[in-house]
This record gives structure tokens, sequence and C-alpha cells, in this order.
């Protein structure tokens, strides 16, 4: 299983991502697993409690979402739920159809609280 | 304060970008990548071998061969193709990373193509880009006729399947039929070859297929060079 690479990939975008942002303390992160995401959402968590602290992210939690998978016909334009991973489109029949939704690992948002300076950070900011 | 940060980015897309850079690199040199994936066992190293016997003769192609542990399979190929060993010590799959490194442990010269033997597992490495050009999932007919919806990634993100040892099936309870049509309600578009690596059967249209399918990106990669 991938997960824990998946963890170690998702807590350096995350970094990144709030230091794009003006940095401070990450409290939440939201991801989103489908059917055809290849992972195990409970194994993801397991993964998360093993790495959280090296990374500084301690103070995070990890929302993880589990999506519907989604496909859209290019035929007709139909948006649909495949069942049993059957990708025909049931509306046309159609065969060429793409995935929308549900077959990777997205990292959908994080919350950010401002960093809380001390005093002799506040004033070397004054 | 709080502030909600909103992306919507696939967590694989830094690793997806490297996998097109080097996907578009071989592109230029003529090289096709063509990754292999299946369970442990369902003959991808004997199928390789009859691949490089019957292509091998007219085409220039090399092999990089994924495995937890041991060089045997580099080993089994070494003396019908220029191969490199991965070995992941642990890992479930190839990352695009390793498969860089690979190519360049290669005996330099041109190839036409250039085949990854994938660690034997049909869940990973499903999720992971490799820069191939071409995804084949292997399937033995001693797994059973099931399997392709149990492990729908596999097959949804595959171009062809190789339906190996069908010698075996007298003696299996495995129809090609049924593992083709559940494999293609997953992907519609699945090419389909039944094979027995072993005796060499069916190795000559697969090694066409993948020949035309080669002609076919150089054709395109052409076509869009001119156009620009």
């Amino acid at each position: 299983m991938h997960e824990m690479s998946l963890i170690r990939s998702l807590l350096t975008q995350v970094r990144e991502l709030a230091k794009e942002h003006g940095g401070g303390i990450v409290r939440e992160i939201r991801v989103q697993v489908g059917p055809l995401s290849g992972v195990e959402p409970s194994l993801l968590a397991s993964a998360w409690t093993h790495l959280r602290g090296a990374a500084e992210l301690g103070e995070a939690t990890l929302d993880v979402e589990q999506v519907l998978l989604e496909a859209a016909c290019r035929t007709c334009d139909n948006v649909f739920h495949p069942v049993r991973f059957c990708f025909r489109c049931p509306k046309c029949g159609g065969t060429e159809t793409d995935v929308v939704r549900g077959d990777g690992v997205v990292l959908y948002g994080i919350v950010l609280d401002d960093a809380v300076l001390d005093d002799a950070e506040q004033g070397a900011a004054l | 304060m709080s502030r909600v940060i909103t992306v919507n980015r696939d967590l694989s897309a830094p690793a997806r970008a490297g996998a097109n850079e080097f996907r578009s690199a071989m592109t230029r040199r003529g090289t096709m990548v063509v990754n292999m994936l299946s369970s442990p066992g369902a003959g991808k190293t004997s199928l390789l071998a009859a691949v490089a016997n019957h292509l091998g003769r007219r085409r220039r192609m090399a092999v990089l061969v994924g495995d937890i542990a041991t060089d045997r399979d580099a080993q089994r190929l070494a003396p019908l193709v220029p191969v490199v060993q991965l070995t992941t010590g642990g890992a479930c799959h190839l990352e695009y990373s390793l498969i860089e490194r690979g190519f360049y442990a290669l005996p330099s010269g041109e190839l036409d193509f250039l085949f990854i033997e994938n660690i034997g597992n049909l869940v990973c490495p499903s999720s992971h880009d490799l820069g191939e050009h071409l995804r084949v999932v292997v399937l033995s007919t001693t797994e059973g006729d099931d399997k392709p919806a149990k492990y729908p990634k596999a097959f949804r993100t595959s171009q062809a399947l190789v339906i190996n040892k069908i010698d075996l099936l007298p003696h299996v309870p495995f129809t090609v039929d049924a593992a083709s049509s559940d494999a293609r309600s997953i992907q519609p578009h699945l090419a389909v070859w039944p094979v027995s690596a072993l005796h060499a059967t069916g190795i000559a249209p697969l090694c066409n297929y993948l020949d035309e399918q080669r002609s076919s990106l150089l054709d395109q990669h052409a076509q869009s060079i001119s156009a620009t």
C-alpha cells in the first residue's frame, strides 16, 4: 500500500501551500478520495497519525471526504455515477467517457490560522 | 483569524508533471514506453522474453524491471535485451523517478521500445504514471476471469489487456470472453490479446499491435511538429 508516500507528498504540498499564503498554523487539511483513488481512507488516516508530527503539522486535523465516482460522456455530455465500474453511458450507450471525480487523491483545501507572534517577534515586525 | 484556502489539486500532480516531461522526451527520441502491470506470477517476465524473441528481431528494445527484492527477472531477460533491475526494497510500486534513473543506467543508444515491468501488484502501480505511452495489464488464466471488476483501476487506466497462459484454458475455470467483457465494461476501448508466453502463441499479433501503436505515436508527433 502506498498511503505513507501519499501522506508524505500531502505534507510537502500543504507546507508549500501554507507558505504561499503567508504562513500560519495549519488547522485542517481537507482531502477527497473516491472509489478509483487506489487508497483506503482508514490507512490514509493511519499514515497521517504516524507522519504528522515529523512534518510540524501536529496542530492540524485531516478530514478525508469520500466522494462518488463521476464520469462524463463525450458523446452526449451526460454526467453519471458508474455502477459497478461500468463506464458505458447509461443515457446514450456511448463508450467514450472521462472520469471527472473519484479517481485521485485530491488536496481540496486547508484551513489556516494566522500565526500569533510573540512579543519579541511583534517588536521586530514593528 | 482562520482562512479557508481551496485548491482542489490532485496530489499526484507534481509527479505527473515529471512523468509528462519524460514521456515527451521519449516521444521526441522515437521511443515508445510501455508499462506492464499484473499480479505476481501472471507471466510478465515470460511475456517480455517472448516479445524480445519476436519484436526484438526488428526493433531496438530495452527493459526496466521492477521487483521488491532480487535481480532474478533481470537475469532472465539479460541474454535477450538490455535490462536494468529496479529494486524498491519493499515499496509496492514503481515511481517515475526510478524510471528516469533506470533509463539513464541503460547502455546508450537509440531505442524503439522501452518496456517497464512493474512490481507484481494490481493495486498500487495503477495509481502511478511512469511516463508511459501505453499501459498494458496482464491477466493470467490461473487467476480467474473475475479479476477485472475486483481491480478496476488497473483495467480502467490501461489501453491493452494481455490474457496470458491460454494453454492452460482446458484446465482452469476461466473464459477469455468473460474476462474481456468484464474488463471492457470498465474500459470499453481495451485491446485484448490472448497469448501463451511460454509457447509463443499469440505473440506475433501482440507485437504487430505494439508496432502499430508506436507508428501511430510517431505519426501524431510528426503532425504536431508540422502544425507548429
